[in-house]
């Protein structure tokens, strides 16, 4: 029984180091930004844990100040073009705030992404977003708005 | 229930990598060192700039313009376990000697040596510094180490994220017990000022130290100057150590002590009350003159100077020193009494050019505000006449304004340096005319246009100051033809305004701040980001604020974006310039963009590209990412033309370059590695070759 426990417990380690070294997460994205995939009082909530914690670096406008990028606008959206809520998620909360990462609550992390998907002129929708990575990871971030999309 | 041996075997060797509990941690020590070490076929890399003259130069050409396209992928070396966390802003340049790759990395700032045909870990080294780390106003990897042999000893060197000068066995690893005390000396003591203490005591530093024969030559960098706590933080002494021992040989008062020259260029004796003005870049060191180039910051703070009337020497100077002694031989103040965070960034550039017919020894140095200086190196006079001009005077109140600062008359600005009417987005009239009304908003103006309080109805000067033109990846030159190369952003603008800090914050009446909103503590590039930094305290914030620098999403400014310049240095013209970088996709897909039917390749806005020459053609890769018709997410590593800047190849990059490529060749197989990290891809070396079979 010993060996049998102690194996998970390694592999959990190396899994987790896979993890924070932010390895794209699965690109099966069946929905999309453009799809109301957040809630107004989500993302309300957002913008209080993000001046409590965020604004400081990034600015109260999420204009970036010194060398913290901008989290707002068209680079930082072409920055994720392509990839998934959940790569952006966990790159949130495996390393910030930059000197404290993954002090928050994954509820505050997922409120943090909503109010930055407001402000980058997503739609908001009536489910709020997902605390876990895996479900995260099936919302594409596509910087153009699709030609289809109902909202 | 059976277990493979094979399985849990490999596990614990996982582990044990990933704990690497100790500072001396071998992985697995000299053996592989050894075996990895050759002369054959290589070609070495062996400080930071390539050599002592900043050149980024080599002589290797099995790379060429016929062949880059078909560069793939040797090895790639990732970082994540040198720290607790991984690290997303990898600057380091590694260096090759032998075989034997050697570079800073991680969170943790560690060493490592790899082999250079595989990428192989051979040995990791790192100095746990606990609080002092935490503290540090410069954490992350920095920007690299450096070699030193004399023929029997070899030697790594490197400052670590506390401020400590470590000397290593190159072969094992382990700290040179002979050199300071076990191998370490200790930066923040016999700095000819008291830090108070030394785990909390302001001062870092990224750059590589400068070792030329037996002197190692080291800087300082402090904390964001944008709000800092007290105008009176630690001076920016540069200083030198013997190589063998760690013994203090000089140093250089960059802030000058009463009696020294200088000091009455700080009026009301300011200069006892003033900080920073550190060497935060490469220190270039020309070993036939004996003479080492300070490229000296600017003092505190980085946009009010109310507290430190006068021009303030040797902030923002080109500064030439003895290399044995440390006395100053010639300088020249490139901005006096600086005030827009234009501080000296990049590498003095040491170069062998004719002008007028005569052979000349001169140096030049890139700078933020898109001039490139030129002077003789032996004397400081300008090889081109550098004129002082009449500039704006300011009203922010309390502040002291130079008259005149120095222009040069060639080579010609390679960069944007102000931001004017005409450098509004003229796409189309409709959007060149919300340009307009945007910048209504704020000031514009040339160069030097000096900073403004900030207010409802001009909320700040509209610049490309702290990340504009060249940064500290600094130029590059060919030795052959006399040519540098050097990227510029020419987009990365920012508004600058000023406010007073709320009580207690600084001791500076006027920080940098935004009318409307509370003014809150700016933290500097990597600072309390490292492997030992504690919690947060909660911060501001607040909704509102002025409108973004954007019209319908576009930038405000004009492309390009970011471009790499070919200076001929022998006639002081600018040979040609590129946009370098694919056009952003939010601009290239932009709806107004593509009514146009498209628009020229633009480049990209970042300051974090260095470039490489080699034989035969400029190197650079890209910092954003994009997505293409023809390739996934990603960006390019792009090769030029020298001679032309026409593009000659092109090869995929999965991440995107944060720091300065580099060549080396082993076993006769030419490499070039590039420093990654950026999105969600964190720090990772990839070094990139021809195939061994085509």
């Amino acid at each position: 029984m010993r060996v049998v426990f102690a194996l998970p417990i390694g592999l959990a380690v190396i899994l987790a180091g896979v993890v924070s070294a932010g390895g794209a997460l699965a690109q099966d994205a069946g929905k999309s930004v453009w799809q109301g995939v957040f809630t107004p009082d989500q993302a309300t909530r957002g913008a209080a844990v993000y001046a409590q914690r965020c604004g400081a670096c990034h600015g109260a406008a999420l204009n970036g100040t010194g060398e913290a990028p901008a989290l707002v606008g068209g680079e930082f959206v072409s920055h994720w073009d392509t990839m998934t809520l959940g790569d952006l998620f966990d790159r949130v909360r495996t390393t910030m705030p930059q000197n404290d990462p993954q002090s928050l609550t994954r509820e505050e992390y997922a409120d943090v992404l909503a109010f930055l998907l407001k402000n980058n002129g997503f739609p908001a929708g009536g489910q709020p977003l997902d605390r876990r990575s895996e479900v995260l990871a099936t919302i594409g971030i596509t910087a153009e708005k699709p030609a289809n999309s109902g909202s | 229930m059976k277990i493979t041996p094979i399985l849990p075997l490999s596990i614990a060797a996982a582990l044990l990598l990933n704990a690497a509990p100790s500072a001396l941690a071998q992985t697995p020590a000299k053996e592989g060192t050894i075996a990895a070490r050759t002369k054959a076929g290589v070609a070495n890399w062996t400080t930071y700039n390539a050599d002592l003259k900043g050149s980024r130069y080599s002589a290797l050409d099995q790379i060429n313009a016929g062949n880059f396209k078909d560069l793939e992928i040797a090895w790639r070396f990732k970082t994540d376990i040198l720290g607790s966390r991984p690290e997303y802003k990898l600057e380091s340049t590694p260096l090759a000697v032998d075989g034997v790759i050697y570079t800073t990395g991680g969170t943790r700032r560690a060493v490592v040596a790899l082999n250079g045909a595989t990428g192989e870990l051979l040995w990791q080294y790192a100095l746990h510094e606990g609080k002092r780390s935490a503290e540090s106003p410069r954490a992350l990897s920095g920007r690299g180490l450096s070699y030193w042999t004399d023929g029997t000893k070899r030697r790594i060197l490197y400052v670590t994220i506390g401020y400590r000068l470590v000397s290593l066995d190159a072969d094992t690893g382990r700290p040179d017990p002979d050199f300071g005390t076990n191998g370490v000396v200790d930066l923040k003591t016999d700095f000819d000022q008291d830090l108070g203490d030394l785990d909390t005591g302001e001062v870092g530093v990224h750059s590589a130290p400068a070792v030329s024969g037996n002197t190692i030559i080291i800087g300082a960098a402090f904390r964001e100057g944008f709000t800092p706590k007290t105008s009176n933080n630690t001076k920016g002494y540069a200083r030198a150590f013997d190589v063998r021992t760690g013994k203090r040989l000089w140093t250089f008062h960059t802030v000058p002590k009463k009696g020294e020259f200088g000091y009455e260029t700080w009026l009301n004796n300011s200069a006892e009350i003033n900080g920073n003005t550190g060497v935060w870049t490469q220190v270039s060191v020309d070993e036939d003159l004996g003479l080492a180039y300070l490229a000296v910051e600017s003092p505190t703070s980085d946009f009010f100077g109310g507290k430190r009337p006068g021009p303030n020497l040797f902030g923002n100077s080109l500064v030439a020193v003895d290399l044995k002694t440390g006395e100053r031989r010639w300088h020249f103040q490139l901005i006096h009494h600086e005030i827009w965070d234009l501080d000296n960034s990049s590498a003095p550039l040491l170069m062998d050019v004719t002008v007028d017919g005569k052979p000349r020894k001169v140096v030049g140095l890139p700078s933020k505000q898109g001039f490139f200086y030129v002077f003789d190196r032996a004397t400081g006079q300008p090889v081109w006449p550098i004129k002082e001009t009449k500039v704006a005077k300011g009203n922010v109140p309390g502040e002291w304004y130079s008259p005149t600062q120095p222009i040069p008359s060639k080579p010609p600005v390679y960069a944007r340096n102000g931001v004017e009417d005409k450098d509004l987005i003229d796409f189309t009239p409709d959007l060149k005319a919300k340009a307009v009304a945007l910048a209504g908003q704020y000031v514009l103006g040339p160069v030097y246009t000096p900073p403004i309080v900030s207010t409802p109805q001009k909320f700040g000067v509209i610049n490309n100051w702290a990340q504009g033109g060249t940064n500290w990846p600094g130029g590059s030159f060919d030795p052959e033809s006399g040519i540098a190369y050097v990227y510029a952003c020419g987009a990365c603008i920012s508004s600058t305004g000023l406010l007073p800090p709320p009580a207690g914050l600084s001791d500076i009446p006027l920080v940098v701040g935004v009318a409307g909103q509370p003014v809150v503590m700016i933290k500097g590039p990597g600072e309390g980001a490292g492997a030992d930094s504690p919690a947060p305290a909660a911060g501001g914030g607040g909704g509102g604020g002025p409108p973004r620098l954007a019209v319908d999403g576009l930038p405000l400014v004009k492309p390009p974006y970011g471009t790499i310049s070919a200076i001929d240095v022998n006639s002081g013209t600018i040979k040609w310039q590129v946009a370098h970088g694919e056009t952003p996709d939010f601009v290239r897909n932009h709806p107004a963009i593509k009514a146009l039917g498209g628009i020229p390749r633009t480049g990209q806005s970042t300051y974090q590209i260095g470039t490489l020459v080699t034989k035969s053609v400029v190197i650079a890769g890209e910092n954003q990412f994009t997505t293409t018709p023809d390739r996934p997410r990603g960006a390019m590593l792009r090769a030029y033309d020298k001679q032309t800047g026409a593009e000659v190849g092109a090869v995929y990059m999965p991440s995107t370059q944060s720091g300065s490529p580099m060549t080396y060749m082993v076993g006769g197989k030419q490499y070039i590695i590039v420093p990654t990290s950026g999105g969600n891809a964190s720090g990772e070396f990839i070094a990139y070759a021809l195939p061994n079979k085509r």
